[in-house]
């Protein structure tokens, strides 16, 4: 077959694509409102994921630490958990919810948290009466799976918390997957079109902070408490994204019936329209004209791009598994080569994941799908000459590579740190599609002028 | 005035023991802020930990080295593309971050054989570098790894690279200071010593405590060059593994950190006698007083003199206009602790500005009494500040612009207060005469950018036309 | 302000060496620079024979220099007086540096 599943051979790694679970659990928290998750471990595992958030999103994200030092140990770290605890309730009289976050040192010490938090309960029912505050336990140490793992674990751990059976509500849970305020717009945007109340979990529009000029603002999750319980009521739940959040969906179809369905990631205009449509088959709403429009605005735009510009080029894409299988999809719509997938984790779902079995069948060109990779997996390929790319597609870590190797790349998925309001761009949605299209465009356009490289064609097209 | 609670911190009134505000006749035998001490869990504190202090402030930036990190993937990917320290080695310590990607079977079997592994994997991904630092993490501490005897394993199977070991857990101490700690000790006593450098001047020094932030040492370079004095060792910008093997022959240290690398200036005068000599070298007349003392200690004073004479005919016309302008301007510095005693005397000589309030993530009381005795009355110091904190001390005193982090700095944009990248800078270097003339350009531009105008006018309000 | 209080602030603000880290570094860099920028001051060339002797030397003169600048009143002192100031300003750092410092690590055996 041309379209090869290998796993990476090193037991190391060099250049890695994906942080650990920790990371993954406060970026679901964060998306909360009201809600300041405790990160359990050394300061650290905190304060480095703020940094990387705040690189990310140019935001602060308030997130506490335990602040474990050396006598936990030995004596183990609960009492650092509940002083944390109280110190974030005591100052912070509006906090609604506290994630808890293991990390691998509190894993590894073996804390009980779920000991810690009834205990916690009860204090905070004697000392703070007529306040509630939802302790919600994640287990993410960093020795299993990735930021990935962590963000799905986290978002099932909040429902699984939170979520409280009540009269139906008709709503229909969205379960985004860890996407960037800019695809919430867009899929809020299909929701408010098509005349659908929905809950979308998370909604990260808030994110995108403004200055005021009453000084008062600050970036923030808009999902509330009562959006959380209320997805126990929920008449369907519907997951973007198989990997984040489909875990949560389908808790809550075990637990209170909610129906859930797994769309396949909405990148590109096929993955789009099977959205849309479960989405009406969910809701019994209609798809109006005006996605209909919105939808061929993006197939006008990238046809004049596809076989004058993108047929045939080689393409490395690197990031989340339902990014890159997402783009990967895409790619092919618009007649880009996809010939370098890489996933970075040691998930052993990918190779049965069908969209890269479908890959497997339909690829009729040389690709290599690398599961468990890191981008040394990339660069040394690059290097030894053993692939021939016109563009990269990933995160702003691995910006280096396409840098020396004089390679244009595209920045997606997260963090994408280098380039200037990313985030604010969606890559889901036909909007998405079009964006992606254009600006792989202009980046190929921009490379073409740099090396004078028959840059007088650009024209007229 | 005694320790001052501010009223965020009410209900964790211990925090009183950490905030002073300086009045005039006081000093620091009567009020000095604990420091260096336990943090209190979920106060939003601005700390770090200790794998941090050792790898990504002073080993990552060895030009040449291997940085194998002990454990799960998180504490590699965490500190990798998040610096900015150049080299002229093509910049390989920006590039690569190592893991050895430590998984719940290896918390539960131990990682060692792992490691070995991952060592001889990253020595063969790139055969033309010969040296490594391996760093324990908290997991592979709590297991009870032995990373110095597979080191040793490895460097007996191939004695062409070599190897350093630190221990330095994200637990350990109360924050990154004990990863400094941790890594200038176990560099003193196992590697110094090991390699002779080749001496090409009658004048040696390390230079110890600058790390190269935006091409700071390559400014220095510029001095120690023109001057003829070989720099044995810089600990650590732009430095090689095996200078820094060779601190021992110096004949000076010269010590801009004392925080993050005094404890290997003081270990390298008791073992070697080499005297330690603190200088400043941000600072326009700080610059001036370091090389002068170097001058002094050399015998060397008129090539000194000569060398000031030049710095200061190409720059002081610059901070000098930036002078005239940012007189009477307030800043607040929120950094890790030594630039709040670097910066407070030299931005009110230099720029004609005011220090207004200051908070230290990690410095020790020896760091506070040197702030102190250097800043002004009515500022408020603070050790290990926390968000509330600052919030509540910008209504106590105003800064027109904050040297601090780029996620406080975009916490306090919401407040209409420019940040200036106090860790990394904006457009530096920041040390040396030029450093300086590029800290006031970037605080003037900071200032006075027409979006704060913008920022504060209420549309809803009023009429522009 | 007395001239001691004058000096102790000026050494206070600008000098480094009278914090390094232990009490026993803080009393060498004292006494071995404070009696050096005496000489200086009174036309003397101090010692220079170890490197520590440089070391204070170098810290001395600067001190001597910048002081010259900055402290008007130094001028018209005679050699006795400014020996009673000189001893008067060591044993004031003495005291705010070391022997009644709150600083905790003072004391601690090692670095």
């Amino acid at each position: 077959m041309p379209c090869s599943v290998i796993k990476k051979e090193r037991s190391g790694i060099i250049n890695p694509m994906y942080t650990c679970q920790p990371a993954g659990a406060q970026f679901a928290g964060i998306g909360v409102k009201d809600c300041i998750p405790l990160v359990h471990g050394g300061q650290g595992c905190c304060m480095f994921v703020r940094l990387l958030f705040a690189q990310h999103f140019k935001e602060n994200f308030d997130i506490a630490s335990s602040s474990l030092h050396e006598e936990a140990a030995v004596f183990g770290g609960v009492k650092r958990l509940e002083a944390g605890v109280d110190s974030l309730v005591k100052r912070y009289p509006g906090v609604r919810v506290i994630p808890i976050i293991t990390t691998c040192s509190t894993e590894t010490i073996g804390d009980d948290i779920e000991g810690s938090i009834r205990k916690l309960q009860k204090m905070l029912a004697r000392d703070f009466p007529g306040r509630v505050v939802h302790l919600v336990p994640m287990h993410t140490p960093s020795y299993t799976g990735s930021q990935v793992t962590g963000y799905n674990i986290a978002v099932e751990a909040m429902v699984k918390t939170i979520a409280k059976k009540g009269e139906p509500n008709g709503k229909l849970n969205v379960f985004t997957g860890w996407v960037n305020p800019g695809d919430v717009t867009e899929i809020k945007h299909y929701l408010s079109e098509m005349g659908i109340d929905a809950t979308v979990l998370l909604d990260i529009e808030s994110f995108d902070a403004p200055i005021m000029p009453s000084k008062d603002s600050f970036a923030y999750g808009s999902t509330t408490v009562e959006d959380i319980e209320g997805t126990a009521n929920a008449a369907a739940s519907i997951a973007l994204n198989r990997y984040e959040g489909y875990s949560a969906a389908q808790y809550l179809q075990k637990t209170f019936d909610v129906p859930a369905t797994l769309s396949p990631t909405p990148i590109g205009i096929r993955n789009t329209d099977i959205m849309l449509q479960q989405i009406r088959k969910l809701t019994g709403k209609d798809i109006p004209e005006s996605l209909l429009r919105e939808r061929g605005v993006a197939l006008d735009a990238l046809a004049d791009l596809a076989h004058m510009f993108f047929a045939g080029k080689k393409v490395a894409i690197y990031g989340h598994p339902d990014l890159v299988i997402g783009l990967a999809e895409f790619c092919r719509e618009v007649e880009l080569k996809p010939v370098l997938l890489l996933l970075g984790d040691d998930n052993g779902g990918y190779v049965k994941d069908p969209r890269i079995l479908n890959l497997q069948k339909t690829v009729d060109y040389d690709m290599e799908i690398v599961c468990n990779a890191d981008l040394w997996e990339l660069e040394t390929r690059i290097k030894e000459k053993k692939i021939d790319l016109d563009l990269i597609m990933g995160h702003s870590k691995g910006r280096f590579i396409a840098i020396d190797a004089g390679i244009p790349m595209v920045r997606v998925g997260f963090p994408t740190f280098d380039r200037a309001g990313c985030y604010r761009n969606p890559v889901v949605g036909y909007k998405g599609a079009l964006q992606l299209g254009e600006t792989i465009a202009n980046t190929l356009f921009a490379q073409m002028e740099f090396k004078k490289d028959r840059e007088w064609i650009l024209n007229t097209w | 005035m005694p320790m001052k609670l501010l009223e965020c911190d009410t209900l964790i009134p211990e925090r009183e023991r950490h905030i002073y505000i300086k009045e005039a006749g006081e000093d620091t035998t009567q009020f000095l802020p604990v420091s260096d001490s336990a943090t209190i869990p979920g106060t939003l504190s601005e700390r770090g930990c200790a794998f941090c202090g050792a790898k990504l402030v002073i080993g990552g930036v060895l030009k040449d080295t291997i940085q194998m990190i002990h454990g799960p993937v998180g504490c590699a990917y965490d500190t990798w593309h998040t610096k900015r320290y150049p080299s002229d080695a093509d910049n390989f310590q920006l590039k690569y971050v190592w893991s050895t990607n430590v998984k719940e079977k290896n918390v539960v079997f131990g990682a060692e054989k792992l490691l070995k592994k991952s060592i001889f994997e990253a020595f063969d991904a790139m055969p033309n570098i010969k040296r490594m630092i391996i760093y324990t993490t908290c997991s592979t501490a709590l297991i009870g790894d032995d990373p110095k005897a597979v080191a040793r394993a490895v460097m007996d199977e191939r004695p062409e690279v070599d190897i350093f070991v630190v221990e330095c857990p994200g637990f350990a101490g109360v924050s990154q200071s004990k990863g400094h700690h941790v890594l200038n000790m176990a560099w003193i006593h196992e590697k110094v010593g090991q390699v002779e450098p080749e001496i090409t001047s009658p004048y040696t020094i390390n230079f110890i405590g600058d790390y190269n932030i935006q091409g700071d040492s390559f400014i220095l370079h510029q001095y120690w060059e023109k001057l003829g004095i070989q720099v044995l060792s810089h600990f650590t910008g732009n430095a090689t593994y095996d200078e820094c093997r060779g601190m021992h022959r110096a004949q000076l240290n010269v010590v801009n950190c004392a925080r993050s690398a005094g404890y290997i200036a003081n270990e390298l005068h008791k073992a070697y006698g080499i005297p330690r000599l603190d200088i400043d070298s941000w600072g326009f007349s700080y610059m001036s007083t370091g090389l002068r003392k170097i001058g002094d200690f050399f015998g060397i004073q008129d090539k000194v003199e000569a060398l000031i004479a030049e710095e200061e005919a190409k720059w002081k016309p610059q901070i000098d206009w930036y002078k005239e302008r940012l007189k009477g301007k307030k800043m607040a510095i929120w950094t890790g602790g030594p630039r709040l005693w670097h910066w407070t005397k030299a931005v009110e000589d230099d720029m004609g500005m005011e220090v207004v309030a200051m908070s230290s993530k990690f410095g020790h009381q020896e760091d506070f009494e040197k702030v102190i005795a250097r800043g002004n009355e009515g500022a408020i110091y603070i050790d290990d500040g926390n968000e509330l904190e600052f919030f509540e001390v910008l209504t106590m005193v105003h800064p027109d612009v904050i040297f601090t982090g780029p996620r406080v700095g975009e916490l306090v944009k919401k407040l209409h207060i420019p940040y200036v990248n106090g860790h990394a800078y904006h457009n530096g270097p920041y040390m040396g005469y030029e450093g300086f003339v590029n800290m006031a350009r970037d605080i003037y531009n900071a200032i006075n950018s027409p979006l704060w105008a913008l920022a504060g006018q209420n549309i809803q309000e009023g009429e522009l036309l | 302000m007395s001239q001691t209080d004058d000096m102790v602030t000026f050494i206070q603000e600008h000098c480094l060496w009278q914090f390094h880290s232990r009490a026993w570094d803080r009393e060498s860099n004292i006494n071995g620079i404070l009696p050096m920028a005496f000489q200086i001051l009174t036309g003397e060339t101090p010692k220079q024979e170890t490197p520590d002797e440089r070391c204070y030397f170098a810290n001395a003169n600067r001190l001597a220099a910048e002081m010259k600048d900055d402290l008007p009143w130094l001028e018209g002192l005679r050699k006795e007086e400014l020996a009673d100031v000189i001893d008067r300003v060591k044993d004031k750092i003495e005291d705010i540096a070391v022997k009644h410092s709150l600083n905790g690590e003072l004391n601690q055996p090692g670095y």
